[in-house]
């Protein structure tokens, strides 16, 4: 059982991350902060019932998709239902690689990545369906395990992994679409 | 493609994620020492994740942070005795 009074020490060092991830949920600065915020509220006020020693960082962002989805479901329903096509293995790097040669140190792959500056990368990670976005979110960027995400996220582990991988692929879709228009990696 | 890499490539989140048995593990390690565009492909796959990661991090306004602050010691101590994690979630 954890100390209210300690509430606002321990947690924190998390806010940054979980500003971050509420950002990359919302999609925007103002829902951001509204959704942060009562997302920090309810933890506070329940932090009585989070048993010290497990995983605190876990438990906050289990609150914070939990008030993400509460409060943004309605919304976007129909859109987060969209069921993404399956991509093949490797997108984006056999993408970019279409007209390379191979088998340099330093691929020509890595370096068309480099081409893509930070809002390209999160252009396409909030392009994604909220179903898909969520794992991504959590692995990618939060480092969570699949148990953990599942356990987040209230879902089977088995539906965890389906999201995150084809969830990573559209997203590689998406940079793939920006490569073309811009003619990264083309050779061009 | 040859069938080892058409099954490493399959593997390539749980290998990178660590989700992944330590036979498996090995399994992936062998072939791509032998295969020089799969080794391409786990290292492109690799960086694609470090940019999101280091890409999708932002610092909170400080505006912000004195207004969380000053939010989280005004609505001080309460009894409520909900469970914050509780709620529905089948996203």
């Amino acid at each position: 059982m954890a100390d209210q009074a300690t509430f606002e020490s321990d947690i924190r060092e998390f806010i940054p991350q979980l500003y971050s991830a509420a950002l990359r949920m919302t999609r925007n600065p103002a829902d951001a902060e509204d959704v942060l915020q009562e997302a920090l509220l309810k933890a506070f006020r329940g932090y009585h019932t989070f048993k010290a020693g497990t995983n605190l960082k876990a438990w906050l962002y289990r609150i914070l998709t939990n008030t993400f989805i509460n409060k943004y479901r309605q919304k976007s329903r129909r859109p987060s239902e969209v069921e993404l096509g399956e991509l093949e293995d490797l997108y984006l790097y056999k993408r970019l690689g279409e007209t390379g040669t191979g088998g340099a140190s330093r691929s020509a792959e890595e370096e068309a990545l480099d081409q893509f500056v930070d809002a390209d990368v999160k252009a396409a990670v909030e392009a994604l369906p909220e179903n898909f976005r969520l794992p991504v979110l959590l692995a990618d960027v939060e480092g969570f395990s699949y148990k953990e995400i599942a356990e987040i996220m209230d879902v089977p582990i088995g539906t965890v992994m389906s999201r995150l991988h084809r969830g990573r692929k559209q997203l590689q879709r998406a940079l793939w679409r920006m490569a073309e228009e811009r003619g990264i990696g083309t050779g061009s | 493609m040859r069938s080892d890499c058409h099954k490493a490539q399959a593997k390539v989140y749980h290998y990178l994620d660590g989700e992944i048995s330590r036979y498996r593990r090995w399994r992936i390690q062998r072939h791509l020492r032998r295969c020089p565009p799969c080794t391409g492909g786990f290292s492109f796959e690799s960086k694609l994740q470090q940019r999101i990661r280091e890409d999708c991090v932002e610092d909170v306004p400080e505006e912000l942070m004195a207004r969380l602050t000053t939010f989280l010691r005004q609505n001080g101590p309460t009894d409520t005795s909900a469970d914050p994690t509780a709620g529905g979630s089948d996203v």
